[in-house]
């Protein structure tokens, strides 16, 4: 009897037991269900490149009895595909490298030092944040030609290693704020100068961060489309988001090499954020984003 | 230190900037010298309201439409799935956020491509499976009053991965302590979400709302691919963005086009972008600490 009288106040284990595997359950289907929102219309498009075009529009949803695999073939040969990839990934790259090393310098500065005038500076880094880069088309068309990189993707280097800064220094400089002090003011009794903590101290600290900005702007420049629409011309200095642009514009009605093309364009940031997926998510998850 | 990164930002940032707020001073096409110079004949002409405060206005009201439903959306799907990626083990919760950051790689204009492939009326995709559901489909893209619904649905679509994380890194933070407290007390999850985790991660949610509202108004590439520079069905999802586009480089006629007049809707926008994300980040700092 007396035990009856105390069940009420504490839950049995059993049903405990059986309510967390209903809450684990919910947990896990929940992210399920948003996991397949994401993957669904992906592997629709993945399923369409290898139909034929018929099979496209009379019968989108069927899984075709054999494959054509030669969908990409064709798509890679008549888009000129490779041309493109190559163009913006060493772009790609190369304007990574810049807002890294500026970037990462400035952010050391403005995060670890005072001195006149930090605050504004810094204000005028995140200012760039908050305009539509369109605004900035006309001048730098002009700065582009007067240095003779219209028509070449180092322009692209150019803007996006530049414009890149603002979001980068904005992320950098926050995590260097929160970076331990004790060992800078130990290097500066010993005498070290600031580029030395720098390099030394400060930027081993900052990989998680520069793991998680170089993936940023690797992602901006690979996907920008507005300035190479308005700064390449010639087909062969493309890049893919122009280059697919033009394909649409040739093979609208030929989904069985658009949609290939189009997932072709998809997969190289995919496969590098993949590998470095798991520094980028502890670089961003490592200190909370405030402005 | 600062030498190599604000050397390049002044020229390439700071600089066309300042330049671009010139250009709205001049009557000026775009090529050719900047020799008439207007004052601010440009900004009367955008605030006419014969003249172009339609058009601006109407792009506003679309970019205003579009933050609020995508803010709606980043916050609460964001917060409520980073809740679920903290409660579950390490590992799987990597794996997803893997799985939910893919969209974001994607480029915009290929997001854009692929969902109007698989919205495509008729014979899309999307229109078989409801056609086998017995469903009604309804061309969402050419219908003007779903057309910007399905674009902000469609950038939630491409980019929640990000406010996800942010969300995550804040619920992190939290001292376990607190959580475990909650728990001790009695709060079962929805409870520990709700009543605990969601008021401690308020200066989250202004990073979140002036991250939304700086992407809500420099959204351009989705439109451009989705509904074109004239922004259709009837300039339902016409923006600041296309807005600038048409009146830079064409798409208005001879009556509204040119440099100088796009300079000064861009100035306009930015001015008051700014203003707004200015009060988001005071408000930020004044209510945001718990």
């Amino acid at each position: 009897m007396a035990t009856s009288s105390t069940a009420p106040r504490t839950r049995p284990a059993g049903r405990q037991r059986v309510s967390s595997a209903l809450g684990k359950l919910t947990q896990y289907g929940l992210l399920a269900l948003y996991g397949l929102i994401v993957l669904v219309p992906l592997l629709m498009l993945v399923l369409l490149s290898v139909k034929s075009l018929a099979g496209i529009v009379q019968h989108p949803l069927h899984v075709p009895a054999s494959p054509h695999w030669g969908n990409y073939v064709g798509a890679w040969t008549k888009g000129d595909l490779g041309r493109y990839i190559f163009n913006t990934a060493w772009m790609s790259v190369a304007s990574v490298a810049i807002v890294v090393f500026a970037g990462s310098l400035a952010a050391f500065a403005l995060g670890r030092y005072r001195f006149r005038g930090n605050q504004l500076i810094y204000i005028v880094f995140i200012a760039g944040l908050a305009f539509p880069v369109q605004m900035l088309a006309v001048p730098l068309y002009s700065l582009m030609n007067a240095l003779r990189v219209i028509d070449n993707p180092f322009s692209l280097v150019i803007v996006y290693g530049s414009t890149g800064l603002a979001f980068s220094v904005f992320l950098l400089t926050g995590f260097a704020r929160g970076l331990p002090r004790e060992f800078d003011e130990a290097a500066v009794v010993e005498g070290a100068t600031p580029f030395y903590i720098y390099r030394r101290i400060a930027l081993p600290l900052m990989r998680p961060i520069i793991a998680t900005v170089a993936l940023f702007n690797f992602v901006t420049a690979w996907n920008g489309f507005f300035f190479p629409l308005i700064l390449i011309t010639s087909r062969s200095q493309m890049t893919v988001t122009v280059g697919v642009l033009s394909f649409v514009g040739q093979y609208q009605t030929e989904w069985n090499y658009l949609i290939p093309a189009l997932i072709i364009t998809m997969l190289p940031p995919i496969l590098v954020f993949v590998v470095a997926s798991r520094q980028f998510v502890r670089g961003l998850t490592a200190g909370g984003l405030k402005f | 230190m600062l030498v190599p990164g604000l050397l390049i930002y002044a020229v390439f940032v700071v600089y066309p900037l300042l330049a671009s707020f010139r250009f709205s001073l001049y009557n000026w096409s775009g090529v050719g010298p900047l020799s008439d110079f207007i004052g601010l004949g440009n900004f009367a002409y955008v605030f006419a309201p014969s003249r172009f405060l339609p058009y601006v206005s109407r792009a506003f009201l679309h970019n205003l439409y579009f933050f609020a439903l995508a803010f709606v959306l980043n916050g609460a799907l964001g917060f409520a799935l980073a809740y679920l990626l903290s409660t579950i083990n390490r590992r799987a919760s990597l794996f997803f956020q893997v799985l939910y950051l893919i969209p974001y790689l994607i480029p915009p204009i290929v997001v854009g491509f692929s969902w109007s492939i698989l919205l495509t009326p008729g014979y899309g995709p999307l229109a078989h499976l409801s056609k086998a559901l017995h469903v009604a489909y309804l061309p969402v893209l050419g219908s003007s009053s779903l057309a910007l619904p399905t674009v902000v649905g469609i950038t939630t679509w491409s980019i929640l991965g990000l406010p996800i994380l942010i969300f995550l890194a804040a619920i992190i933070n939290i001292p376990q302590e607190i959580l475990d407290a909650a728990r001790v007390d009695g709060c079962g999850s929805f409870q520990v979400a709700t009543r605990v985790v969601f008021p401690m991660l308020r200066s989250t949610f202004f990073t979140i709302l002036t991250l939304t509202w700086i992407g809500s108004f420099a959204v351009f590439d989705l439109v451009f691919v989705l509904e074109g520079t004239q922004a259709g069905p009837n300039y339902a999802t016409d923006v600041f963005g296309t807005l600038f586009y048409r009146t830079a480089f064409g798409g208005f006629g001879s009556t509204a086009q040119g440099m100088g007049l796009a300079a000064a809707v861009a100035a306009v926008g930015f001015v008051f972008v700014m203003i707004i994300s200015g009060i988001f980040v005071w408000l930020q700092r004044r209510y945001g600490d718990v």
